[in-house]
């Protein structure tokens, strides 16, 4: 059974369309890369998906749940971590952990086991205690991870997790991110290609808010490699965004 | 009732880890203190004329002066509810504002929480802080019932005194209400304050500074003044009717609170 099944979507504002006719299914337990030059709508696809903003037409299922008929079913099965980590710059880590778990209905008991297991996951245990503005950018990426971790939800929507990490804390988040598949699907948005390459096996590249590529990845490299050496995803990628 | 909870108790410790609600607490004693100073000085001297001269040889505005619930304590809650209505504001701008600003409002958005929850949660949590607020000024009563003296029983008539208080606590929750709905219109705190306070002051002088428009437009709008509709709550005198049009203006605020959110999803 498909996680998630997009059909037809588009999203206007106003004149400009920001996603225009996208269709793509993600299969349980798949992480799939979420590709595109910026401005080509993948935030505006993955606020979607999440219930934040309404399709302009189109459907879009989570779960066999309509994002915009049955917004709390979906919203019980997505974590979800926006491009800017959605943080209360006055709380403490550990304060924050639990209100976002009290809002997502985990239960009392569970509470404070749950917290400190997405903490460990995300590496934030040692500054549980300190104030979220007080962190460094890498920690307030890895703490906004682990709200979306909390409640173990089915289907995790990553909006450029790895951004202002470095590189050792990057492959922390990727091996993270890989250790999900199976258990959880995934839908992870980056420019850093060679982390798609890393972590996912499908990928799906936008455009101007049109689908320009969906498929597992050496399967791209395949059919876009003039020689017999498989093109790269990076080259991959120029090609198909450069049509504009 | 549990999210709505979370919500208000979130709100809550922001409040106190940010100086907004020290700032507040720290006018409304500070400005309230100073009344008060004021208000017992002119009683005292009110209470010496009276003893000199007797009540019946001054002027009848001087009857007020009799006791220490009208003399003072009345007057402060006059008091009270106009600082009331210059710090509310301050209160009230980052309910929504702040979580637009910040991307919190995506969380949520995207949390499975009902929009009434959010909501109800975050006025909640507003309100709490008011009735902080509010509630450092009945130690003013407080001191004059330990400190002062009637011929008649007890220094303070506490039925009256309460029944004013809770006439700030509406008060108080008229304000915040409103406050909450303009700063669910905005990204901005500074203009959902602004906004707040140029709503809230007219609305309250209403009935004064259309003194000179025609019946029946005049009683009209004196019906629709904060100021006016506060007059007997203040003063002691139970009124369904004022009670009944803060409750609605509450109601409504809250009510086009919840709409804005809920429009959110239809964007």
């Amino acid at each position: 059974m498909p996680m998630i099944e997009v059909k037809n979507l588009t999203k206007r504002y106003r004149e400009r369309i920001a996603v225009d006719d996208l269709s793509f299914t993600v299969n349980e337990g798949e992480i799939l890369g979420f590709l595109g030059p910026n401005g080509a709508g993948k935030s505006t696809t993955m606020k979607v998906l999440t219930g934040f903003l309404p399709p302009s037409s189109g459907t879009a299922q989570v779960g066999g749940f309509d994002v915009f008929e049955a917004p709390m079913e979906v919203k019980r099965r997505i974590g979800y971590l926006p491009e800017t980590p959605p943080l209360y710059p006055e709380m403490t880590v550990r304060g924050y952990l639990k209100f976002v778990a009290r809002i997502k209905a985990i239960a009392g008991k569970q509470l404070a086991g749950e917290v400190d297991r997405v903490a460990a996951a995300t590496g934030v245990t040692h500054v549980m205690d300190r104030v979220i503005q007080n962190l460094s950018k890498g920690y307030r990426q890895r703490v906004g991870i682990a709200q979306a971790l909390l409640g173990s939800p089915p289907l995790l929507i990553l909006d450029e997790p790895t951004e202002g990490l470095d590189p050792t804390q990057r492959a922390e988040i990727r091996a993270l991110v890989k250790g999900l598949a199976g258990k959880h699907t995934v839908i992870l948005s980056t420019h850093i290609l060679h982390e798609v390459a890393l972590t996912c096996q499908k990928v799906l590249i936008i455009n101007q808010g049109k689908r320009v590529a969906f498929d597992e990845i050496d399967q791209l490299a395949k059919a876009h490699s003039p020689s017999e050496q498989p093109a790269s995803l990076e080259e991959i990628f120029i090609k198909l965004t450069a049509a504009a | 009732m549990r999210n709505i909870l979370a919500i208000a108790r979130k709100e809550l410790s922001i409040y106190f880890t940010t100086p907004w609600a020290y700032v507040v607490f720290t006018a409304m004693i500070a400005l309230s203190s100073f009344f008060f100073l004021g208000f017992i000085q002119s009683f005292v001297e009110a209470q010496e004329l009276a003893r000199t001269y007797g009540w019946e040889q001054l002027p009848p505005d001087y009857a007020s002066y009799r006791n220490l619930t009208d003399g003072v304590v009345i007057q402060l809650w006059g008091v009270v509810m106009i600082i009331t209505l210059f710090v509310a504001p301050f209160l009230s701008m980052r309910l929504f504002a702040e979580e637009k600003r910040n991307k919190t409002f995506e969380l949520l958005m995207t949390a499975p929480l009902r929009p009434v929850e959010i909501v109800l949660g975050k006025y909640l949590g507003g309100l709490g802080v008011m009735s902080a607020t509010l509630g450092l000024t009945i130690v003013f009563p407080l001191v004059l019932s330990v400190y002062g003296s009637s011929q008649s029983g007890t220094a303070v008539e506490w039925s009256t005194v309460l029944l004013g208080y809770g006439g700030l606590l509406l008060w108080g929750a008229t304000c915040l209400a409103i406050g909450m709905f303009i700063s669910s219109l905005t990204e901005s705190q500074m203009l959902a304050a602004f906004i707040t306070f140029a709503v809230l002051l007219p609305w309250w002088l209403l009935g004064s500074v259309l003194q000179k428009a025609e019946e029946p437009l005049r009683s009209i709008l004196n019906h629709l003044s904060f100021g006016a509709q506060l007059q007997g709550m203040t003063q002691g005198v139970f009124e369904l009717k004022a009670l009944v049009f803060f409750l609605s203006v509450i109601f409504l605020s809250v009510l086009l609170t919840h709409r804005t959110v809920e429009a959110q999803r239809w964007a």
